[in-house]
Parts: structure tokens; sequence; C-alpha cells
């Protein structure tokens, strides 16, 4: 602790000044947290997207794989243009769609209000979340069975397999999102003289909001994860039929070919999420 | 005798187990005196001031705006914080403009209008449209103080408001403040751990013990000083020898155990 290094000392007018030492340089794309441009993102992303799909194709060729396991990305999208001509395939992509979107819709209106009450009120949070957290853990197959006996094999069975998967998880984090908007927004409410459901409304929720979105948007993908299980019971339509048909013949393209339909759906569902969340919060 | 416009008298509070304000606290304030807080941290001034916003009660005693006993918060005792002091999803002017938002004497017309004369009083005018991550701290700070201003608070409640700006803006605010609390003759309630800050804002400086908290001094800057605080003031002398007066007083109240 003798001396303070040279980029501490006192700089006096007139002298000439070291040259500031750069902690980043922009144009390296390895600089640690380094900042890396929109449009690169989107290049570095559907790149190596590309090229995996290209390794995969040259394995497929060169007889690397066994193709009844792993048919080349070709052959999937051969047997996917056929699923949309002779199966219906967008029929049921809709249908499951729909389906996810309902049960989700279900799981957002409900876990929404519970969330904001367990943060809003300690006493409701004390109450419920045991019992939250006890069913979430629970694994939704492990339920098939009981919803069975419950909802029979219909419809009504399928949404609420996908509303279990959703609801238990999203609850917790709306609890989370109202628990992080700061003190100060609910004082500063306060003393302009609203009252408690004002403050609530025009401000808590309004704070929480970027978050809320943002988690709706996870746990509408995690919802569409519990899909196949729900399209497992005694379904005639959605991917989840069409690719545990497939499965039954070993028809290994058409699985991975309704595999990739749901993650096509993700992908685009995802990305019209977050850029209607960059329009909507500009001020973040 | 009168009754004095805010009046703490008799004030303690516990947390639980926690003494925060220990001993009975009674202190009078005159009507558009500005009264700094200074103590060291957690010593319970903060408590104090949320007690005349109605954001804490007090667990004994009471305190009094003319005469009548505080109950919950409202427009009249309005609080500026030193972070989240201004809504991140309104622009400067909706800020400022939902200061009046529950104020229902007020028409849309006479809202407007006030929301302009502040945002103008505060120098923000041309920066209405924007939002607040897009201007400077000391300016989030303005605009929490217009929205209070514009709500129409009479009690001006400020916790550490300049506390984390740097010391170029904070003196510029500093300044800013004496005059607009001058000019529109409110009553300060400001909390600090600054002892130069306290000095140069203050009419009277009340100086409080480590936890719980306990009056050590009342010194009444103004008498010294005088009303009117430009920045030069700091260069005085006097200036220095009430604030290394009022240091050497913190100082002992702070004990030596830190």
């Amino acid at each position: 602790m003798s001396e303070a290094p040279p980029s501490m000392a006192a700089n006096p007018a007139g002298r000439s000044a070291p040259a500031p030492r750069r902690t980043s340089r922009p144009s390296s794309l390895w600089a640690f947290r380094g900042a890396l441009s929109r449009r690169m993102q989107a290049a570095v992303g559907v790149g190596t997207s590309l090229l995996l799909l290209l390794a995969w194709e040259a394995a497929a060729r060169a007889g690397l794989v066994n193709s009844t396991f792993l048919p080349s990305p070709v052959a999937v999208l051969n047997a996917m243009l056929l699923m949309v001509q002779k199966q219906n395939l967008l029929w049921h992509a809709g249908v499951s769609t729909l389906r996810v979107w309902t049960a989700f819709a279900l799981a957002a209106a409900m876990a929404v209000p519970v969330g904001i009450l367990m943060s809003s009120y300690r006493v409701v949070g004390a109450a419920l979340e045991p019992i939250i957290d006890f069913i979430r853990y629970l694994p939704v197959p492990a339920l098939v069975p009981l919803s069975i006996i419950w909802f029979g094999v219909g419809e009504s069975t399928k949404l609420y397999l996908l509303w279990l998967g959703t609801f238990f998880q999203l609850v917790l984090l709306v609890a989370d999102d109202m628990r992080r908007v700061p003190q100060e927004y609910v004082e500063i409410a306060y003393t302009l003289g609203a009252r408690t459901p004002q403050v609530l409304r025009d401000v808590a929720f309004r704070a929480m909001l970027p978050g809320l979105v943002d988690n709706l948007r996870i746990t509408l993908g995690w919802c569409w994860t519990y899909l196949i299980i729900a399209e497992i019971v005694a379904a005639d339509s959605g991917i989840g039929f069409v690719i545990w048909t497939a499965r039954r013949y070993m028809k290994t393209p058409e699985v991975m070919a309704g595999v990739v339909v749901i993650g096509i759906i993700g992908l685009v569902t995802d990305q019209l999420l977050r850029a209607a969340h960059r329009r909507a919060f500009r001020y973040l | 005798m009168t009754e004095p416009y805010l009046a703490f008298d008799g004030v303690t509070k516990r947390f639980g187990a926690l003494d925060v304000v220990g001993q009975p606290f009674d202190l009078t304030v005159a009507r558009n005196e500005f009264i700094v807080f200074l103590g060291p941290s957690g010593c319970g001034k903060t408590t104090l001031m949320r007690m005349v916003g109605g954001l804490d009660t007090p667990t004994g005693g009471d305190i009094r705006l003319e005469g009548v006993p505080v109950g919950g918060p409202d427009h009249r005792r309005g609080m500026v914080f030193q972070s989240y002091s201004s809504f991140p999803w309104l622009t400067v002017a909706e800020n400022v403009l939902f200061g009046m938002r529950y104020r229902t004497d007020l028409t849309e017309q006479q809202k407007r209008a006030r929301r302009d004369h502040y945002l103008d009083l505060v120098g923000l005018y041309e920066f209405s449209d924007a939002y607040p991550n897009k201007v400077s701290g000391g300016m989030r700070q303005r605009v929490a103080i217009a929205r209070t201003l514009a709500a129409g608070s009479e009690v001006l409640l400020m916790d550490e408001p300049f506390g984390a700006l740097d010391a170029q803006r904070r003196e510029k605010l500093q300044v800013e403040l004496r005059g607009i609390q001058r000019r529109d003759t409110k009553t300060v309630v400001f909390v600090t751990h600054d002892v130069e800050e306290a000095v140069f804002l203050a009419d009277r400086v009340i100086v409080f013990s480590k936890r719980p908290a306990r009056l050590v001094a009342d010194i009444d800057v103004t008498a010294q000083l005088g009303a009117e605080r430009p920045l030069e003031l700091r260069d005085s002398p006097e200036f220095f020898r009430l604030r290394n007066a009022v240091l050497k007083l913190l100082r002992e109240a702070a004990g030596d155990d830190e």
C-alpha cells in the first residue's frame, strides 16, 4: 500500500494523459461478458443450427448411423411434407396448439390472481405455499391414472394434465414477481392518496408486468412439454397422437417430423412473444 | 400556547423486541421549516420520518399535524425516496401527473396545468416525454420532487433523496431544493447521514444518537447562517465552523464501536 497505481494517480492539467486503457474491445467475440449486436446474434444462432443440420445430414449419408434410429434431416423433411399432405399434420398441429393455449390460458387466469394474493397477503402465501410446493414436485405422468379416473379419457383430461403442469409452476413465479415489486413504489402510491386496490392495479401490477409476461412466455414453453403425455391418453388427434402412432410402426422420420413441428411452433411463438415484450416495455 | 404545525409528542417505536426509538421523542416543527434528521445509519431517524408520512405507526405517543394526529398516508405528506423514486413505466410528465391521480378535487385541466408548472419548476419541461431510464439520476429525483409537489404535499418527507448521486449533482440539487422550499413554502423533513448536506439545507438540524434513537442536539442553523443558501456558502468559514461542530456532535453520538 505504498503507492497508488499509475492509473489512479492525480493527473494535473497540462500534462499529457496516458492513453485510456480499454477494458473491453468491441471487436472481439470472446470478450468476457462482452457485447454482441442483435444482427450478429441472429447470424450466429442460424449458423450454428445450420451447421448442426449439415453435420447430421452428412453423418446420415455417410452411413455412420442406422437410419432407423436417426434418419437424415432431408428424410425427416420429406416425411413432414408427406404428413402435411396425407395425414393432416397441420390440422393436428392446430388441435395441439389450441389445447396448449386453452390449458395455458386457464392456468394463467388462475395463477395470476392467486400468485398476486399470495405475495400481497402473507396469510394467503402461508396457507398455499406448502400445498403448491408439494404438488409442483409431483411428476405429471404419475397423475395420468388419477386424472383418467376423474375426467375420463376425453378432452378435459388432456386439458387437466396440461394445466397441472403449468399452474403450480406459474403461481409461484407470479408470487415472486409480485414480491419483487419495490416497496418504494407501493409507499409512493399510498402517500399520493391511493387505496389498496388502486395501489395493486395502478402500481404493483404495472411494476410486475414485464416480469410476469416473461414468466408467462417461459411457462407456455413448459406447457408444450406436457403435450405428448396429455395426447397419449386415448387421443385421436394432435401432434402427440401423430408421434405416438408413428412410433408404433417404427416410422422414425415421422416421429422426428412431429417433434420438429413442436420445436418450430415453440421457436416461432417464443420469438413473437419476445418481440411483443420488447415493444410493450420500451421503457426497460 | 398555540398548537405547533407539526409535533412529535412522546413518540416511541418498537419493532418486536427491537427498540428503534426508546426514549419518548418530542419535537415541534414550525410551518415552512426545513428540518434535517441527522444520525448514524440505522439509528431510527428514518422510522421517525416515516411515521410522519403514516407509513409506520408509533408504539407510544403521537404525531400531530396542525393539532390532528396523523393517521394513514395521504397526499398532504409526500415521500421522496433515494431509489425507485419514480415509476419507470411512465414518462417524466406522466410521473408528475400521477401525483394527482387520486385527487378528485382537481379537474383534468387543472391537473395538466399543475403538471406543467412543476415540470417547469424543476427544469424538466423539455424532458417531459422521456422515460426515467433515459434521464440522469438527478433528474429522476427532480421528477419525484415535482410529483410530490404537484400532488399538493404540504410536508415533504425525504429519505436520503440525493444519497445515490455524484457530488456535483448532489450540490446542485441541494441548492435547487432549498430554493423550491423557500419559494413554494413547504415544510420539509429530510433524512441524511451527510453532515454537509444537513448543515447546507436545514433551518434546524436534529442530531440523533445511534439506535435506539435519542435526540442529541437541536441546532438552529438559520440563526447562524441565515435563510439564504447560495452555493458559495459552502466555502465560508461560518459554514465550516458549524459543519465541524455538528460533525463532532455526530461522532460523539455515534459512539466509537464501529
